[in-house]
């Protein structure tokens, strides 16, 4: 019985790191933005662009955190009231999954909050910050 | 006329001097009819508007009375009876002149000339009251009986109708309270007290009184006769879908993304021409970058503006037709949405579920079906 457990335990542990480190949705839209001249995702930058006031977008959207709210393992709300899943992968497994949405939010809110499209690097950054959230 | 009187006199004398006038289901009638008035008033005036359920009870139930009235006026006892009350027009005239100048010549037993005037007038102010309402609750909400048969255009006209009669009935009622006060203090009788007990004084040297019995059988039958009738057609009308109010095929795309940042607003809550503009602009969008695909662009436009208000005949269709010129694209902008809100504290509208006074479906749960019953409001508590 006691090995039993032990070996589950044991199984459940190498299949969780497997998984982890198997290439999955999100591992390919990062490879995705290194094929577009990225380098090697800095979750530092990310973390510092999550946090920032630029300001230099849409007036009513200075930074992430306006709408996300500060804390990424904690939801947000839209300016309309609806609430908004955490941004921190733990939180919200399925975050940087879906190319598509991954392309149309980062088109939108890099315009609406810095007032440029963000470049591929800037896009790993952010992924690898939230995957470490 | 002495041989009556003679009859009369070997009776008690207690039972000569007062008599039965108002049966016990003419008293219960007006009293239920004042309760439903005070409800309706109290509902139509005062309470909020998802008090309205409450006042759509008040009409039918004051439809059922009044239908039960005039079948007892025909088969009533003596004083229910309207033909006891029917007074030709000098005679009315001249008992005004007489309350006026408080110097009364004759007594009535049953309702005087001038009370007799107040429940015709009553009784037919009511009737349009309730079926203007009724008419309003079809065209205007989209809901009762006439639902489908009233347009709203219908509850264009029967809106201002059911309001003008309903301050009519106000006065209304003030003046018939004046008018017991007044008789009171002419005859010296609780007239409250007698529509309680149902007992008036006779005074002495009254004529006889013949009272005829009331038939209760017949009455029944009349009425259950009527509402069999008059609930089977409206049952046939209840049977029509409600007019102006489509069935509208759920849009994926429309409800992903733009449901993504704010609920799918109704198509129905803004004008063809607003969508338009609203889909073109889409790279400041409210203040926002909202930038979508042209595919998507595309179908959402073609989907709103298939549905936009022109194709529909709600009440907030037809009212947010009207935009605020000045802001083509936003519905809390408009004439309409201003008036319907302006009691609501900019507290409520940050209460946690509301949060913003675009977010209708943070109190209208019933938003995304364009119908805005008054009773699916619910504003959520704060905490």
């Amino acid at each position: 019985m006691k090995n039993a457990k032990l070996f589950l335990i044991a199984a459940s542990i190498i299949v969780a790191l497997t998984a982890s480190a198997e290439a999955g949705p999100r591992e390919d839209i990062i490879a995705g933005f290194t094929a577009e001249g990225a380098g090697a995702p800095n979750p530092d930058n990310g973390k510092m662009m999550f946090n920032k006031n630029y300001a230099s977008g849409k007036p009513d959207t200075p930074g992430c955190t306006t709408c996300h709210g500060s804390n990424p393992s904690q939801g947000g709300e839209t300016r309309t009231g609806k609430p908004i899943d955490p941004m921190a992968v733990s939180k919200t497994p399925d975050r940087f999954t879906d190319k598509a949405k991954v392309d149309k939010w980062f088109l939108r809110n890099c315009q609406g909050v810095i007032g440029r499209e963000c470049t591929a690097q800037e896009k790993v950054d952010f992924i690898s910050f939230m995957m470490t959230q | 006329m002495s041989d009556t009187n003679t009859q009369n006199n070997k009776k008690t004398k207690r039972e000569s001097r007062m008599v039965k006038v108002w049966d016990l289901p003419t008293r219960a009638f007006h009293w239920s009819l004042v309760a439903m008035v005070f409800i309706g008033l109290v509902t139509g005036y005062i309470a909020p508007e998802w008090w309205m359920g409450l006042h759509i009870w008040a009409g039918y139930i004051t439809v059922t009375l009044l239908v039960f009235r005039l079948v007892w006026g025909v088969f009533g006892s003596e004083y229910a009876r309207l033909e006891t009350f029917t007074f030709s027009f000098s005679h009315i005239i001249s008992h005004m002149k007489e309350i006026v100048t408080l110097r009364p010549v004759r007594h009535y037993i049953g309702h005087n000339p001038s009370g007799a005037v107040m429940i015709f007038a009553l009784l037919l102010v009511l009737s349009i009251i309730t079926v203007s309402g009724l008419l309003v609750l079809g065209g205007e909400e989209n809901q009762g009986p006439m639902a489908g048969a009233a347009s709203y255009a219908v509850s264009e006209i029967a809106a201002p109708i059911h309001s003008i009669f309903v301050v009519l009935l106000v006065i209304m009622v003030v003046l018939h309270i004046g008018g017991v006060i007044l008789e009171g203090k002419i005859t010296g009788e609780n007239l409250v007290l007698s529509m309680i007990t149902g007992l008036k004084r006779v005074p002495e040297g009254t004529a006889p009184l013949v009272h005829r019995q009331a038939r209760p059988l017949a009455a029944i039958l009349v009425t259950a006769t009527f509402f069999a009738i008059g609930g089977s057609l409206l049952a046939a009308f209840a049977t029509m879908p409600p007019s102006g109010l489509n069935h509208l095929e759920p849009n994926k795309v429309y409800e992903t993304d733009c449901g993504d940042c704010h609920l799918p607003y109704h198509p129905s809550l803004l004008p063809a021409k607003s969508w338009e503009q609203m889909m073109a602009t889409l790279d400041d969008h409210f203040g926002e970058d909202a930038t979508l695909g042209a595919d998507s662009v595309n179908e959402i436009t073609t989907y709103l503006v298939n549905n936009a208000a022109e194709k529909w005949d709600t009440e907030a269709a037809n009212r947010f037709k009207n935009i605020d010129p000045e802001y083509p694209m936003q519905i809390t902008k408009t004439s309409y949405w201003i008036r319907k809100h302006h009691e609501i504290s900019p507290e409520t509208f940050k209460i946690k579920g509301v949060g913003v006074k675009s977010n209708c479906g943070g109190c209208h749960t019933d938003h995304y079906t364009g119908r805005f019953d008054d009773q699916k409001i619910k504003i959520p508590k704060a905490k």
